[in-house]
């Protein structure tokens, strides 16, 4: 029996699935992607457009059909869902990264302790009427002693007792305390975050500060400007003065922040001339009083003949 | 620039929350704007592209002055998109335009958070709409495959400044799973033969009026089966067909596109199922259990401490020497 015929074309159709290229075709399966780096056959361009490109985007799409058939698989009812990988070359995103919220109090406090984050359920289980009810919002069990048709009440009990009003102020008490904890946390992420600029607050000091400058900015120094209905007087700024008492701390780190103040460089109260060399002589009024004010030349002539002379009277 | 807003009740606060940025992002929206002149070749692209961008496409039906590469206008134009894009929450446009100086003219702009990011200018030479092909359609909403033939995607930086462009308009959505029978169509992207004064060192000096042409191609997929898990590949064409040539471009601002690029810190989980690179010598067992390979290096012997011992120490003849010197 010849079964040539019948493996050449189990060959022929395996072929077909298989792409064969100079280089190797570069997929991103995360973006459903292939990347053919191979030069464009100049012949077969030419030749017939349509065909020359239906069959690279074929032996294209086949490469990235079999590298996405590869990857593991999910079942689902809607078909074989593939878990894509990373991906290889990543594009550039559309917003920026979410900012990592600052936790609340209560974080703070859980993370300190260890305490784990419960998740709680939004019903709860009600022994009377045998059923999972809200455990706030519509028929909320917070609100179930407030509803009551009967309610125990103490004995010797005020005439005005009324344990419904009692119940229903202690649940507005929650929730308000709940709510001024919630703003606090806001604040306190406000205040943390405030240290980037915030346009709107910044644009409000800059019209400010011109206002101001504005005003003064007349002959008169704003003094006979005409003043406009409800306009307020300018406010400078005050002046602040420390406090007679103080420890002696604070004013020994004051003074020495004036010391180290007259002590730098960069903001010398007196600045002496500078001259090289030893600070301690004035070399300049020196050279003068020795030359009798004719100046360093000519002691260094008279020196060097006197050495001359003295040399020869040795001989 | 629009004002934040505070939410004022619960539902101002969802639909501000599913605008804020995400650690995985959603699909981006695209809008289509028309320029001063629209002829119709570019109105028929328009609508195409716009036909597999759906459903994140939103179309400007109104003509509206925006020129963004030129240098006059270029800041209202750019302050009207990012206006746009605020507004609509989308961070990609494609704006038509028809002048007699570029007929027929495409502009892909993306945005970086409400600012340009980049632009590049095409010119659509030959167009084959949807319409006129009587062929099979893709499902509006399903994923493209895309596909890359040049070296130049890989090689010169317009070209790949092309390829990104294109990747963030139809796939640019990070996706963990995709479902395998729901590939229809392939977006294939395919140059002209790269003339040879590209292949030089230097091919950013070449003039960028003669770069290669660029055909654009969709096809729906029709799955063979091959006799092994991997089925056969047939392409259908379904269009639209466009040939395109670069025309200007903007480059992206080094300093926002590192923004851009940045990446969420990876978890502790993914790092050790092998999506990061710091996975070196590393590896999960089938119960578990994370098992690490240390490397040591070579062991001095010669340093090694023994058992101190009187017949150990140092070479007998030595000892023998030193005695009879002594004595």
């Amino acid at each position: 029996m010849d079964v040539s015929s019948i493996l050449a074309s189990h060959a022929e159709k395996y072929k077909s699935i298989t792409v064969e290229k100079a280089n190797p075709l570069e997929v991103d399966a995360a973006y459903l992607t292939v990347t053919d780096p191979n030069p464009i056959d100049v012949d077969s361009y030419d030749n017939d457009l349509e065909e020359h490109l239906q069959s690279l985007a074929r032996d294209g799409t086949q490469a990235l059909i079999s590298s996405l058939f590869q990857l593991p698989i999910n079942r689902s009812d809607d078909g074989p869902l593939a878990q894509l990988p990373a991906p290889i070359a990543p594009l550039p995103r559309a917003k920026h990264l979410p900012k990592p919220k600052p936790p609340t109090k209560w974080e703070q406090f859980a993370a300190a302790k260890g305490i784990q984050h419960k998740k709680r359920d939004k019903k709860e289980w009600d022994e009377e009427r045998q059923e999972w009810v809200n455990r706030w919002g519509r028929d909320g069990k917070n609100r179930q002693l407030e509803e009551q048709w009967i309610t125990e009440v103490p004995l010797h009990a005020d005439i005005d007792h009324d344990p419904r009003k009692i119940a229903r102020d202690e649940r507005k008490a929650r929730v308000a305390k709940n709510q001024k904890q919630q703003q606090g946390n806001i604040a306190r992420a406000q205040s943390s975050s405030s240290a980037q600029p915030q346009p709107r607050e910044e644009r409000k000091k800059d019209i400010d500060r011109t206002l101001s400058s504005a005003r003064v900015s007349t002959a008169s120094m704003g003094r006979f400007d005409k003043k406009l209905e409800g306009e307020k007087k300018m406010r400078g700024v005050k002046r602040k003065f420390d406090s007679n008492e103080q420890g002696g701390d604070s004013e020994r780190k004051n003074s020495l922040a004036l010391l180290s103040k007259m002590d730098s460089d960069s903001r010398k109260m007196r600045t002496r001339p500078s001259s090289g060399g030893d600070e301690t002589v004035n070399v300049r009024k020196a050279v003068k009083f020795v030359s009798k004010g004719k100046g360093a030349v000519a002691m260094g002539k008279e020196a060097a003949s006197k050495k001359k002379f003295k040399s020869g009277k040795r001989k | 620039m629009l004002r934040t807003v505070k939410p004022k009740n619960a539902r101002v606060k969802r639909a501000l929350d599913a605008r804020a940025p995400k650690e995985v992002e959603d699909d981006r929206t695209a809008i289509f704007v028309k320029g001063t002149h629209t002829g119709e070749v570019v109105n028929n692209v328009m609508k195409d592209l716009m036909a597999l961008k759906r459903p994140c496409a939103i179309s400007f039906s109104k003509k509206n002055e925006i020129r963004p590469f030129d240098t006059a206008s270029s800041s209202t134009s750019i302050s009207s998109l990012e206006f746009w894009s605020a507004k609509n929450d989308a961070s990609l446009f494609v704006i038509g335009q028809t002048t007699k100086k570029r007929p027929n003219a495409l502009t892909f702009v993306r945005m970086f958070d409400g600012r340009v990011l980049d632009m590049l200018e095409v010119g659509v030479e030959k167009s084959v709409n949807m319409n006129d092909l009587k062929t099979p359609k893709s499902t509006p909403g399903h994923k493209p495959l895309m596909h890359f033939a040049s070296e130049l995607f890989t090689t010169h930086p317009r070209f790949m400044q092309l390829k990104t462009m294109l990747l963030s308009f139809y796939n640019g959505e990070e996706i963990s799973e995709i479902c395998l029978s729901g590939l229809e169509h392939v977006i294939s992207v395919s140059c002209a033969p790269t003339p040879p004064y590209l292949n030089t060192a230097d091919a950013d000096a070449a003039p960028s009026t003669s770069l290669p042409k660029v055909h654009i191609r969709t096809y729906t997929t029709r799955f063979l089966s091959s006799g092994t898990k991997v089925p056969r590949v047939e392409l259908t064409p379904m269009g639209p067909s466009l040939d395109l040539t670069l025309w200007r471009h903007q480059e992206a601002d080094p300093e926002m596109l590192k923004q851009a690029m940045k990446r969420p810190k990876l978890k502790k989980q993914d790092i050790e199922s092998g999506l990061g690179k710091k996975r070196k010598n590393m590896e999960v067992d089938e119960m578990g259990d994370l098992r690490g390979r240390i490397h040591v290096g070579a062991q001095d012997l010669n340093k090694l401490q023994t058992r101190k011992m009187k017949g150990l120490k140092g070479d007998v003849d030595e000892r023998e020497s030193k005695r009879s010197k002594t004595e």
